[in-house]
């Protein structure tokens, strides 16, 4: 076990250290100047611009050789320092993130954690039911392949613009400020709903399909023949079966959960919800580069855990895990 | 369900309110502190958007790209105010000023004006408020480097400004109404680099003389930002005029699907972001009530990059601008939006000061045959049969022409302006790089073909010829004369004109008819169309909008535009019902 959770250790500290140098170059080496485009927005004036330019490329740091960057980068980030935005300088990288986050957290988890469920749930029930399998299979089909996208404009337009019945965009009604009052948290609930349903149900039907395909699999298997010819009833075949067929599925889960920080860019597009998608998408736009590599920083950390996680859940959820490392067979 | 079942469920249902119940704690936490989450009332509420693409945490006046929606016009005011419809420079926070020698000018501080913290403005703060943006970093320093201002001083109730040499009026009259007049005891806090590059982010110190305050929305993750009506806005006692809306939410942009959506919910009341001709309706107006709707903001150019064979031509660029099918564009790329530039580029607000005889002379329209002979007659002939003129030497002319991807009116239009080129026998092919890689193409002369709109209405064509003509090109042309054409006379003129007083219409007309006339001989910049000063207004809870046929006021909530006429239509706005 020792061994087993250094060797790990060591793969992934790797792992972090390429991702995140590679995290650091690629908007470096992106074409476009992030400071010149400052110089664009403000239509600073020659007689002002060479101050401005040399006051910004200082402040962020580029008056310094490439590898001095990549140490400063370093250095910093051991600080909890992501530097400050270039679009929006001087706020910090870390504000603007964390401003972002919890929407998202509040979008994303849900819909991932109540998909996985439900659609593991509905898929399992499916396998080899004639009817529920001919109903709930093709439905899976249509919303795993729905682009999220177009089913939040279609959610949107039925439910907000020919309905009226929820609103069309943003985290809370415009006339409001973030309070902890029941007003605010009504109101928070219902520009919730269709962006969460937006991403539940095209979840749930990959989920779905998924576990159905995964228990027809593992009633397939040798030991669940040996359990029905012993005389197991159904319903204990398949809940070994249901306990197999969801390992995969865990291992899934805890990728979605781990790349819950890169937000769900089209979905908060489409209805304007202020998470990480959308800042992630104007952080681009605006090759804002160090906000980009903030995001992309926590996804990658985000990512990593959710591996290793993984990697120790098995250990106990999987006893083949167990036994190969004891070196059994 | 069995009973360990029900609790996992129970669980997971636990975990999702959670996080949802958490994230409404820290949303709550992490936005503004002193807000409140009680509705505003929709009837005394202004709702408008279309300014705001950055989050709403800049508090800085000197940023004028960047700071929250309102801050200059709303909280802080300038010693004048201009009026680019009327062309007429209205007294604000100076009740009046003047040459009294040629190089020195007067202005008049307003008596009676007092901060909202209640201390009286005084000549001192107008005076530091102008003597800040000397400072090397400020984005305003050219008001210091390049009018030949040299000092400031305060007489009595007045500043007085000490030019060097003959002063660039044109440029000192733009700064009249640019300079936000910030409190002194106040700003003295800040380092010269907070004053000219950081966001000032304490509410508190909002500090101003305009109409409202800050209520709430201050921070980076706010998707609104709220100012109530201040009651004691020297102007009410002063000048009679108040502003009717008790609240002014100010929505900051996502998409602009979201948006317009928002707007024919009936959410937003002040649209000033681009919107499809198919919504303006009895509901929502525009400024006009016919073709082109909005009143013209900037001028589309199409840049050649004159340091590139044959785009050094002038014989060539005017044969590409006569090649132009622009009723083509104005139809398919804006369903009639907007109005097609003038051959001089000038906006219809110079009207007055175009040269007609000029335009008659040298102007261009559509004419494909014109273009063809004007090719032909420069000696550019199609050697090789493919449809397309060679270069003099008979080499290939392919010339990419590239807009932004993603800016779909652009894009349209690029590729009317190259087909139509084509039917005279000129290659061009339409790329879509991204904003970034264009803007550091433009910057550095990697580019044939561009479009730009980058200089807004303003009291001066000066501004636009200073845009085209500035010297000397620099490695990174960043803010003009992306083209990088060299015209030292025209410069010299550009330069006369900004020091010529508008007053002086003899002079200043003669200026201005020599640049037109040397501007349409050459054409450095091809002038295409106005862009709109897109504006749509909900008439459901405010009417008395502004309009061609009544107030003419500019009605856009765009910075720099609230200290032009934009406040008049908060005063003059009516509400539909008091409740």
């Amino acid at each position: 076990m020792k061994r087993y959770l250094a060797r790990k250790v060591l793969i992934y500290l790797l792992t972090f250290w390429v991702a995140v140098t590679i995290d650091w170059a690629i908007p470096r080496f992106m074409p476009g100047d992030p400071i010149e485009r400052l110089m664009s927005r403000m239509q600073a004036q020659p007689s002002a611009e060479h101050a401005l330019t040399g006051y910004y490329t200082k402040a962020f740091g580029f008056d310094v050789p490439v590898w001095r960057q990549y140490l400063n980068f370093w250095a910093a980030l051991f600080h909890g320092d992501l530097g400050r935005s270039v679009a929006n300088f001087p706020t910090s990288v870390s504000s603007l993130i964390f401003g972002a986050l919890p929407y998202t957290l509040a979008l994303l988890v849900p819909a991932i954690l109540l998909s996985f469920w439900a659609g593991n749930k509905v898929g399992a029930l499916a396998a080899r039911r004639r009817t529920l399998d001919n109903t709930v299979l093709p439905a899976s089909y249509v919303l795993t392949a729905t682009p999220q996208m177009w089913l939040g404009i279609v959610l949107a337009w039925v439910f907000a613009t020919t309905l009226g019945w929820l609103p069309v965009s943003g985290a809370y009604d415009l006339s409001m400020q973030p309070a902890w009052t029941l007003e605010f948290a009504r109101s928070f609930l219902l520009h919730w709903i269709l962006p969460f349903l937006a991403l539940f149900l095209v979840a749930f039907g990959g989920w779905a399909i998924g576990m159905r395909n995964m228990i027809i699999y593992e009633l397939e298997a040798d030991y669940s023949n040996y359990l029905a010819s012993l005389g197991a009833p159904q319903k204990l075949v398949r809940k070994y079966a249901y306990r197999n067929a969801l390992l995969p599925q865990v291992t899934g889960l805890a990728l979605a959960l781990g790349a819950v920080v890169a937000g769900a860019i089209v979905v908060e597009i489409v209805f304007a919800y202020p998470g990480l998608g959308t800042l992630t998408l104007s952080a681009i736009q605006n090759r804002d580069y160090f906000l980009i590599q903030g995001i992309f920083l926590l996804l990658i950390v985000g990512v990593l855990i959710a591996n290793f996680v993984i990697d120790i859940a098995y250990v106990f959820i999987d006893p083949r895990t167990r036994i190969g490392m004891q070196g059994g067979a | 369900m069995t009973a360990v079942k029900k609790r996992r469920a129970a669980a997971l249902g636990l975990v999702v309110a959670a996080v949802v119940t958490g994230t409404m704690l820290v949303t709550t936490g992490a936005g503004a502190k002193e807000s409140s989450a009680l509705a505003l009332p929709r009837a005394q509420t202004l709702y408008m958007s279309g300014n705001q693409w950055s989050p709403n945490n800049d508090l800085n006046p000197a940023k004028n790209w960047d700071y929250v929606t309102g801050l200059v016009g709303f909280v802080y005011e300038t010693p004048f105010r201009y009026d680019p419809l009327a062309d007429k420079f209205i007294p604000w926070l100076a009740t009046g000023g003047s040459w009294t020698s040629k190089t020195t000018y007067v202005m008049h501080v307003r008596q009676g004006v007092k901060w909202s913290d209640g201390k009286p403005l005084t000549a001192q703060d107008v005076k530091y408020s102008f003597d800040i943006t000397n400072i090397p970093t400020h984005p305003q320093h050219p008001l210091w480097a390049d009018t030949g201002l040299a000092s400031t001083k305060v007489s009595g109730h007045d500043v007085v400004f000490t030019f060097k040499g003959t002063p660039g009026y044109q440029e000192f009259d733009f700064y009249r109404f640019n300079v936000a007049i910030v409190p002194q005891h106040v700003f003295k806090q800040y380092s010269a680099t907070e004053l000219t590059t950081s966001n000032l982010e304490n509410t508190r110190n909002i500090v101003g003389t305009g109409p409202y305050r800050y209520k709430s929305g201050f921070g980076a993750s706010s998707e609104t930002m709220v100012w109530q009506k201040r009651l004691n806005w020297w102007a009410t006692k002063a000048l009679g005029l108040s502003v009717k809306p008790k609240y002014v939410v100010d929505i900051k942009n996502g998409t602009n699907a979201a948006a317009l959506s928002n707007l024919l919910a009936g959410n937003i009341d002040l649209f000033n972001n681009f919107a499809p001709k198919s919504a303006i309706s009895k509901r929502f107006k525009t400024y006009y009530g016919a073709a082109p709707y909005h009143l013209g903001a900037n001028t589309t150019w199409l840049f050649p990059n004159t340091t590139r064979k044959p785009l050094n031509d002038a014989q060539f660029r005017r044969a590409l601008a006569f090649s132009i099918d622009m009723g083509q564009i104005l139809d398919k790329a804006y369903q009639g939006l907007v109005n097609k530039a003038s051959p001089t580029g000038l906006l219809p607000i110079w009207d007055k000061w175009v040269d007609k005889s000029a335009v008659a002379k040298y102007g261009f329209s559509y004419s494909p045959a014109k273009a063809k002979s004007l090719l032909a007659a420069a000696g550019y002939k199609d050697v090789n049969g493919d449809g397309y003129v060679e270069n003099k030497d008979g080499s290939k002319i392919e010339l990419s022409i590239v807009v932004p991807n993603g800016w779909s009116d652009w894009m349209t239009a690029i590729q009317v302006i190259s087909s139509s080129a084509k039917a005279v026998g000129i290659h061009l092919v339409p790329g879509f790089p991204e904003y970034g890689t264009l803007t550091d193409d433009r910057g550095h002369s990697r580019f044939d073909l561009l479009l730009g709109n980058d200089r807004q209405m303003s009291n001066t064509p000066w501004t636009y010829y200073q845009y085209i003509y500035n010297l000397p090109i620099a490695d990174n042309q960043a803010t003009m004369n992306y083209e990088r054409f060299t015209d030292q006379p025209a410069w010299t003129l550009t330069n006369q004109l900004k020091r010529t007083k508008t007053s002086d219409a003899a002079a200043y007309k003669a200026v201005m008819s020599k640049l037109q006339t040397t501007f349409m001989q050459k054409l450095p910049v091809i002038p295409l169309w106005y862009n709109g000063m897109w504006s749509m207004v909900n008439t459901t809870y405010w009417t008395n909008w502004p309009s061609a046929k009544g107030l003419q006021y500019t009605p856009s909530s765009w910075r720099n535009y609230w200290q032009m006429t934009s406040i008049d239509m908060l005063t003059h706005l009516k509400p539909v019902s008091t409740t």
